[in-house]
């Protein structure tokens, strides 16, 4: 479980985080939805500290962190358990598709090369890219990329994984792909998902938990029928009312 | 014309010049290393905004780039001496400057020189490399050295290395100031050559032609490396 209490995070006046309280129970599939600048991003970086709140409580399971006061001991620890899918995928451009996914397993998880070797593969073939196994990022689509960046955070075998928006930069040919990968994930391995989308159709049908968040706090929450069917509050309403119109195209 | 350019002499003046070659060589080499490691280190301070440490990594950067390589080599020429007379005034043991090679001094000079330099260059060359790599890294647990030195480095290396061959193209030809600190290469012996037999223009298109036999082949290895390096962007293995 992943307890984020009265969240904070200012540039200079500009308030982002003003205040986020939310639970996220083990196993299961969040997603954050809400307009550009609603602070969705700067929370799941929060999360993990490559953004670094302002103030504020970070509970992974037992490990309890007060923001203000983080210890890079503690830091490190939270994001060696946790792993993080980004937008631009961020692959090591000078790994191939395997050594990417074996990197993380080497270093931080000190496997010996031919286990880490061995995972990695294993982790390739799940999301259907076996045989790009000695591709350079250079050399595959913004879609095969993401799914070894998936593959990447599900072999290091996290208690949390954070997606930060991981359809946004894709051709829309390629989202799908994407997302029959992230509800693969979702269906058969039993870490937490984080998932910060645009994609109201994923969260109708993966999500166990949807959050509305708009100008640095969260506006409304529940599960997918209860906030994307019949949302209480106004803002969401509005949201979803623009959102839906043009998305029901692809459901 | 045989009054002009006196072909025996240009030989005889090539083979002695010959032997100066490694000096040359070793005063460049040598710097490059030395300077390249301090380089780093620099880069390091400043990109990391060490507290005072990157403040003086930043002073080091203005003032390494802005004296003239002359003016360098000359203040560690003169001033190491003093140092090293407060070093065996405070621990009582004699150290001469005399025990200390000319070579060192020059070796020195260029190297904060050309440090400050490279300094610049690599941390261009690590800002080119997109910041979202050692984001990834840390994100999966690695920390921020490690994440630096497995997935950084290696990429920022290829950028860098066009300007770190431009730096070293100069700092050879710069090796010619330290026979100013007494240092014999290549530039100096000509120069001696040139004032014991009286004639000038066959030494000095020896000396041309032999730094740029030498720089033509410095530019080859360097886009030789280039080329290995950058092995992930053609998809190959190294």
């Amino acid at each position: 479980m992943i307890t984020l209490k009265n969240i904070h995070k200012a540039y200079g006046d500009n308030e982002v985080l003003k205040g986020i309280d939310c639970t996220i129970p083990t196993g299961s599939v969040t997603v954050i939805l809400g307009p550009s600048g609603s602070g969705k991003t700067t929370l799941l970086r929060s999360v993990n500290f490559l953004e670094r709140a302002d103030a504020g409580e970070i509970i992974l399971d037992d490990l309890q962190v007060d923001i203000a006061k983080a210890t890079q001991k503690e830091i490190h620890e939270l994001r060696q358990r946790t792993a993080m899918v980004f937008q631009s995928y961020n692959l090591f451009k000078n790994k191939t598709a395997l050594e990417n996914i074996a990197e993380g397993l080497l270093v931080v998880k000190k496997m010996p090369k031919a286990a880490a070797q061995e995972r990695a593969a294993f982790y390739l073939e799940k999301v259907g890219l076996a045989e790009k196994a000695g591709a350079y990022p250079q050399q595959l689509s913004g879609g095969q990329q993401q799914r070894i960046g998936i593959a990447r955070a599900l072999a290091l075998n996290p208690d949390v994984i954070l997606f930060d928006e991981p359809t946004s930069a894709l051709d829309p040919e390629l989202v799908g792909e994407v997302l029959d990968t992230m509800k693969q994930a979702a269906a058969e391995v039993n870490c937490t998902m984080l998932v910060v989308t645009h994609e109201i159709g994923f969260a109708r049908d993966v999500a166990d938990h949807v959050i509305f968040m708009e100008d640095g706090k969260i506006v409304e929450e529940g599960t997918p029928q209860a906030v994307l069917n019949t949302p209480q509050e106004e803002r969401t309403k509005q949201f979803l009312a623009r959102f839906i119109s043009y998305t029901e195209y692809n459901i | 014309m045989e009054n002009i350019i006196d072909f025996a002499f240009v030989g005889e003046v090539f083979f002695r010049l010959l032997a100066y070659v490694p000096i040359t060589l070793g005063l460049a080499i040598s710097s490059m290393v030395l300077a390249s490691i301090w380089g780093l280190l620099i880069m390091v301070l400043r990109l990391r905004k060490i507290p005072l440490l990157g403040r003086l990594a930043k002073l080091y950067i203005l003032v390494g780039r802005a004296l003239p390589t002359m003016v360098i080599l000359y203040l560690v020429f003169f001033a190491l001496p003093v140092v090293l007379l407060i070093f065996s005034d405070a621990t009582g043991r004699e150290v001469t400057i005399n025990q200390v090679p000319a070579m060192v001094f020059a070796v020195l000079g260029l190297s904060i020189h050309t440090g400050a330099y490279l300094a610049e260059n690599f941390r261009s060359a690590v800002q080119s490399v997109e910041k979202g790599q050692l984001e990834a890294a840390v994100a999966c647990g690695m920390t921020w050295q490690q994440g630096f030195r497995r997935i950084i480095l290696p990429q920022a290396a290829v950028f860098a290395l066009p300007l770190l061959g431009n730096q070293f193209l100069t700092l050879l030809k710069g090796t010619s100031i330290a026979f100013m600190i007494t240092v014999m290469e290549l530039f100096g012996a000509a120069n001696v050559l040139c004032s014991e037999n009286n004639r000038y223009l066959e030494v000095y298109l020896v000396v041309a032609l032999l730094y740029w036999a030498i720089s033509a082949f410095f530019e080859k290895a360097f886009f030789v490396l280039e080329h290995k390096l950058a092995f992930f962007k053609r998809g190959m293995k190294p």
